[in-house]
């Protein structure tokens, strides 16, 4: 049967609909952080950067884990509407990249990746970015597919639950990735001393 | 919901199972039908209903055994013990088989596999064109006992799961398939090896008690105080203090998995 037009438009909203696991793009590039960053053809065996999932960006880019690598990166799940833990999660973060010295501060990522597949669409997140004013050319913000969210969390280590009210419990846990996507540290809780991941940042930046 | 009434709906879901099973759903070999049905969560936020919806799946009636995680590694060879990396498997990981390609006598072709991470059991399952099931279908599945589809009641089933999570795991693990079928004719859920759901890590306990033992509760969001529904029920107590204890590479003597397919 050859679709119609109509057929083809419903499917299409059907799509829309599904948040951020059907948005696609053939566009298979690295993130503005990522440009110069070229990923190594086998990551190590402990890289979270072995994982196949693919993500989208803010920018409705496709990419994979593996293009955040080159640069140490700074990492948190979160998700948009989250009224509590979230917004000191990412200010936490902030003040990470505020305390970088200027010759390190260019050579580290910051990465947000959602747990909220329905609602953290693109357009949510390139919001997010805007309202909380982050810089593209350090931070990346994107969402997946449940599945590989729920994958990511395993990588990382994090439990996550969604109520039924939409809102997600969920780990509070900055994760710090060396240039090849292994975990070398995890600040855990809000309001942390931001002390020893500084430290440990420099000294990943500059090796 | 007043007990009767639950009954009913219940009997009346099975009774739609059985009709859509006669028209043509037929589960895939080794698998058995579990109908529609409803699972209630141990611990759950305010806001959270007292019943889960869990809409009729496949699973299989056995545990998957060291004979069919073989195929899996002679098929991709990523998930053979030299092979695969740490993050996705600890070094555990098919420790007491003789080889890469080779159970040998510590690991019977019909006793279920063990020592397996979340990612290989994940990857097993999407090799075979299913999936895990989630806690909630795991857990409404092996509430049935032999007879019942609710096996609460049960008193001689309750005693004898109770008795075997109060029994070490045997060194030797036995065979799958020696358990009683339950009621949806699903063998060995519990009695013979701990099993990974696909949301594992789910499991939140922010609760205000002193019961938060090794969870450091800085970790947590709190978007609510969660409270248990059924302090009677030890042996899922046990199933969800396990599951919060585990990490997706951890590859454990005791610990196996089984799919799950979507109708």
């Amino acid at each position: 049967m050859k679709p119609t037009p109509k057929a083809i438009f419903l499917s299409l909203a059907i799509l829309a609909l599904a948040g951020c696991a059907a948005e696609s793009s053939s566009r298979a590039a690295k993130p503005s952080c990522c440009v110069k960053a070229e990923a190594p053809a086998a990551f190590t065996d402990k890289s979270i950067y072995q994982t196949e999932s693919t993500w989208m960006t803010d920018q409705r880019t496709q990419i994979k884990l593996g293009a955040l690598a080159g640069r140490p990166q700074v990492v948190a799940m979160f998700f948009a509407h989250c009224q509590f833990a979230c917004p000191i999660i990412v200010n936490d973060m902030k003040r990470i990249e505020a305390a970088l010295p200027a010759d390190v501060s260019g050579r580290i990522g910051f990465t947000l990746v959602s747990f909220d597949a329905k609602r953290d669409t693109p357009p949510a997140l390139a919001e997010y970015r805007k309202t909380r004013d982050l810089p593209a050319k350090s931070w990346n913000l994107m969402c997946g597919r449940p599945d590989d969210v729920l994958e990511l969390s395993a990588l990382l280590g994090l439990s996550f639950k969604e109520n039924a009210d939409g809102q997600f419990a969920h780990s509070n846990v900055i994760t710090i990735l060396n240039a090849q996507g292994e975990i070398v540290h995890q600040q855990v809780g809000l309001n942390q001393d931001i002390h020893e991941t500084v430290r440990l940042l420099q000294q990943l930046a500059r090796n | 919901m007043k007990t009767w009434m639950r009954n009913s709906i219940m009997a009346l879901m099975m009774l739609m199972g059985a009709v859509g099973q006669s028209f043509g759903q037929t589960p895939p070999a080794g698998m058995a039908l579990i109908p529609d049905g409803v699972y209630r969560p141990l611990f759950r936020g305010e806001s959270d209903p007292k019943e889960v919806i869990v809409k009729s799946f496949y699973l299989d009636i056995l545990p998957v055994t060291n004979g069919g995680f073989l195929e899996f590694v002679r098929a991709i060879p990523r998930w053979r013990r030299s092979q695969v990396k740490r993050i996705f498997a600890d070094e555990s990981y098919l420790k007491s088989w003789a080889g890469d390609l080779d159970p040998g006598t510590n690991a019977p072709a019909n006793v279920p596999v063990t020592e397996i991470s979340w990612f290989a059991a994940k990857a097993y399952a999407q090799w075979k064109g299913e999936r895990l099931p989630s806690v909630a279908e795991w857990e409404y599945a092996a509430a049935a006992s032999p007879t019942r589809a609710d096996g609460k009641d049960d008193t001689n089933f309750t005693r004898q799961v109770l008795a075997w999570y109060s029994t070490p795991a045997p060194a030797q693990l036995p065979a799958a398939g020696l358990g009683q079928a339950n009621f949806w004719g699903v063998r060995d859920l519990h009695g013979l090896v701990w099993e990974w759901v696909a949301d594992f890590n789910t499991a939140l306990v922010t609760g205000d008690a002193g019961s938060d033992n090794g969870l450091d509760r800085r970790l947590f969001c709190g978007t609510g105080s969660q409270g248990a529904t059924d302090v009677q029920n030890y042996p899922a107590f046990m199933r969800y203090g396990f599951r919060s204890s585990l990490k997706a590479n951890y590859s454990v003597h005791n610990l196996g998995f089984r799919c799950a397919k979507d109708l």
